[in-house]
């Protein structure tokens, strides 16, 4: 029986085009690590340089990292959501909702432990209903996800009013340098990464994403795959409510107002595809996060006006999702 | 009869890269008026790609091409058919929601417009006369397309593409999706066609269609012109060696006259589904083969997918009689050893952009666990190194992507997450469908190796030899019930069971 490989190079006149050349590599197995880590570095020594060595110095670097942080817990979390082919642009007014409430149980109780499980126990209840609200009644997510955004922080602004809330600021400060914050993180993301790339819960949402009739026709039940993205999704988005208090241990009603799209640029910027399938993992999050915190940071201390910066990062993620993202084959044939 | 054979299109030393994948390696083609040209090869050959690169669906990677004589190279398929191209595709298809005579039409509604405003009534009587040029009597233009079945859509894609009266007429695998009637039709279509000194291009894996109608058969390889003969050299043997390249045993199906036990593993208790099935009842035994068949529209497709949950099924039920399991979902017929290949491969057997070993693993989440809840990846390795080894699937390696294999390679893959799985019970919904002889020879091995190690099998078939040729037992069905049960032991008439399907 032959077995050669059947791997022959044309001779003569191949010419692949740009596109050819984006597809292959963006096809290789390294990909996914190796791009969002050029990005990063790319950014950072851009940034380096326009802002002739401003942007190494420790307070801007630990803003960075402050930052990329929060980002980072709620991306990590929504990587099981968009592996799927879901998204969700609540996650800001959800993470807002959770740090009220946690606040609120703080102040009441005095328990720093109480508070941490009142959070993550609003935030998954929260994400878990926009997910239930998905999956029982087939509604895009993204759709729901706008609505809720709204609910969420209507919710939040009737219990602020124009106010804000606070705890005390000498124990969020004891918090974030004891280490409770960055062991946390650390858990959270460990404890993210084994279950999407050692259990089947990740292959199973990936799968999802990919093909959603040939999972279920391989005994994966689209409704409680889902519902579990989007519970993973809640924790994350607890405990960066949890983070976001001890960050400013001040809880007013635009906190969480961008941390969607934020989100979705990290997802993309970390080197996964927005509309999710084989290609997901869950560090994306992690390498994405970091990129946009220096990306805004950078930006704005280039003297780009905020509304510019919207703007970059718009074009940023546009360019990200076109480069980054499947499309249909060209043969007609695979076209069905 | 020199102006007759005069070259109408000429390719010329044709590349076509898809990334890495080379899908034509310099090939040359004249195709000639008044000839039925035949392009024969098996999946992933180069064959389509070719026709769709002359009908400007997509650019070549080099090389050149003539129409008439001049230089050709459209940017659009509009451009093509509006020069004279008229391509009948595999799939595509027509828009469900618009009216049949807009879909015949489409692209192409100037002719019907008054300033901003279309008129629907010439539209409607322009699309009847498209239809009565190809024969079609019994679509009416001004209904949506949707309430057509696919047989009656793909003639009126015909009739779309016939109405430009094209120079040359591309037909790309459309037969397999058409009825006997529409096949008549359209083999009416290229004969008169031909006669009129237009040129025809035929594109098949059906190697007696193409003998019967072409007056020229060119056989392609890996994207590589193999051999051409003239009607005269036909030689169905030759042509199938050349095709794959080696040289298949005649010998195709199981000649065995082994039995099946009368233990039955499955049976459909009275079931009735929303559209097809009206209290339909059948048992599966160990170790048979069950073959299937009818016209398409039979239902047969339907109790398939409700066998395996996939179906709503209002009531009756689907038991497993290990243990007087009732299948309620997918889910529970996965989880009870049965295992589906469904008719749609690509949308919904495979995941395309995901790795073979990652289609392949999809069925072992539960047995390649390490502990507790945790997968280990040595063992999902071999779970799909063997399959990709034992079943010879052609790949670099096995995170390769699905997406840019051919169709038996693809079904090879699909086959081996059941292997893997080592389901009890398969069924199997058309699973030679777009796979060429090679690969064919090979799963009809592997179906008899699963029966003989008392695996149960459900195959429902359009083909007829197939049937014949590989089921204990066959049931045939007609407006969603059984018209007739023939037995392998008894011997099969074809005639029996064709006329019991019509």
């Amino acid at each position: 029986m032959e077995n050669t490989k059947e791997n022959k190079l044309p001779q003569g006149t191949r010419k692949l085009g740009v596109m050819d050349h984006i597809r292959i590599i963006r096809d290789k197995p390294m990909f996914p690590l190796i791009f969002p880590l050029t990005v990063l570095i790319l950014i950072i020594a851009g940034f380096g340089i326009a802002t002739e060595g401003g942007f190494f110095r420790k307070t801007v670097l630990m803003g960075v990292f402050n930052q990329a942080l929060i980002i980072a817990t709620v991306s990590t979390a929504m990587t099981f959501v968009f592996a799927a082919g879901n998204m969700d642009i609540s996650v800001g007014s959800a993470m807002a909702f959770s740090a009220v409430a946690g606040v609120y149980a703080y102040n009441a109780t005095g328990s720093v432990f109480f508070m941490v499980v009142v959070c993550l126990v609003i935030g998954v209840v929260l994400m878990s209903f926009n997910g239930f609200i998905h999956a029982m009644f087939g509604v895009r997510t993204i759709i729901i996800s706008i609505v809720m955004m709204q609910l969420y922080s209507a919710i939040v602004s009737l219990i602020l009013g124009p106010d804000t809330v606070s705890i005390d600021y000498g124990l969020c400060r004891q918090l974030e340098n004891a280490g409770f914050r960055n062991i946390s993180f650390i858990l959270f993301f460990v404890f993210c990464m084994i279950l999407f790339h050692s259990t089947s819960v990740g292959r199973k949402l990936k799968f999802v994403g990919g093909n959603a009739r040939c999972a279920q026709q391989t005994g994966i039940q689209y409704k409680n795959t889902v519902l579990i993205s989007f519970a993973v999704a809640g924790l994350g988005v607890g405990l960066s409510a949890v983070f976001s208090i001890i960050r400013t241990s001040t809880v007013g009603t635009t906190l969480g107002a961008g941390m969607g799209m934020d989100v979705m640029l990290a997802v993309v910027l970390g080197g996964m595809s927005i509309f999710g399938g084989s290609r997901s993992n869950a560090y994306a999050g992690l390498l994405g996060a970091v990129t946009v915190s220096a990306l805004n940071k950078g930006l704005l201390m280039c003297d780009v006006s905020p509304m510019l910066i919207q703007g970059v990062r718009g074009i940023v993620f546009l360019i990200l999702v076109f480069l980054n993202s499947e499309r249909p084959a060209t043969l007609p044939s695979a076209q069905d | 009869m020199s102006t007759e054979h005069e070259i109408l299109v000429q390719v010329k030393d044709m590349c076509k890269n898809f990334g890495v994948t080379i899908a034509l390696n310099h090939v040359d083609i004249d195709i000639r008026r008044g000839q039925i040209l035949g392009l024969i090869g098996e999946n992933g050959s180069g064959k389509s790609t070719v026709s769709s690169i002359i009908a400007g669906i997509q650019p070549p990677t080099s090389g050149s091409m003539t129409y008439k004589g001049h230089p050709w190279s459209p940017a659009t398929a509009l451009e093509a058919a509006r020069g004279g191209i008229g391509m009948i595709v595999q799939e595509a298809g027509t828009i469900g929601s618009i009216s049949v005579a807009e879909n015949i039409f489409l692209g192409n509604y100037e002719p019907f417009k008054t300033g901003p405003i279309i008129n629907k009534k010439k539209m409607v009587a322009e699309a009847r006369k498209a239809l009565d040029k190809i024969g079609v009597e019994d679509i009416d233009p001004s209904l949506p397309a949707g309430l057509y079945d696919m047989q009656d859509r793909k003639l009126i894609e015909i009739a779309k593409v016939m109405y430009h009266e094209p120079e040359l007429i591309i037909v790309d695998e459309t037969t397999t999706a058409l009825s006997q009637k529409g096949r008549d039709l359209l083999y009416k279509l290229i004969h008169d066609g031909a006669q009129k000194g237009k040129a025809v291009v035929f594109i098949s894996h059906d190697l007696e269609e193409l003998m019967e109608h072409c007056d020229k058969m060119t056989v392609l390889r890996d994207g590589v012109i193999i051999d051409s003969f003239p009607r005269e050299q036909f030689d169905p043997e030759d042509i199938k060696r050349k095709m794959v390249g080696r040289e298949i045993s005649g010998q195709y199906y199981r000649v065995d006259e082994d039995g099946y036990s009368s233990q039955v593993v499955l049976k459909a208790d009275c079931i009735t589904t929303m559209s097809s099935l009206l209290c339909f009842s059948m048992e599966l035994h160990k170790g048979e083969i069950l073959g299937i068949g009818g016209i398409s529209s039979c239902g047969m497709h339907e109790l398939g997918r409700a066998l395996y949950g996939l179906e709503d099924v209002v009531d009756g039920k689907v038991v497993l009689m290990k243990d007087e399991k009732v299948i309620t979902g997918a889910k529970s017929a996965f989880d009870n050893g049965m295992g589906y290949v469904s008719k749609n491969r690509d949308t919904e057997s495979l995941e395309l952009n995901a790795s073979i070993e990652a289609n392949i693993q999809s069925t072992g989440y539960k047995k390649n666990r390490l502990f507790g809840p945790f997968i280990s990846p040595a063992k999902e390795k071999s779970y799909a190194a063997r399959q990709i080894e034992t079943l010879a699937i052609k790949c670099i390696n096995g995170r390769q992507k699905v997406k840019a294999m051919s169709g038996g390679n693809k079904q090879k893959v699909v086959f081996g997450k059941w292997i893997a799985d080592d389901a009890d019970i398969l069924i199997l919904d058309c699973p030679t469908r777009g796979v060429d002889v090679g690969v064919k020879a090979s799963m009809y091995q592997l179906i008899y190796k699963m029966k003989q190690q008392g695996k149960s099998i459900v195959m429902i078939s359009e083909e007829m030899p197939e049937l014949i040729g590989m089921s204990d037992r066959i049931l045939i069905m007609k407006d969603g019930r059984i018209n007739g049960e023939f037995f392998r032991k008894d011997g099969y008439q074809q005639h029996e069971l064709i006329e019991c399907m019509i």
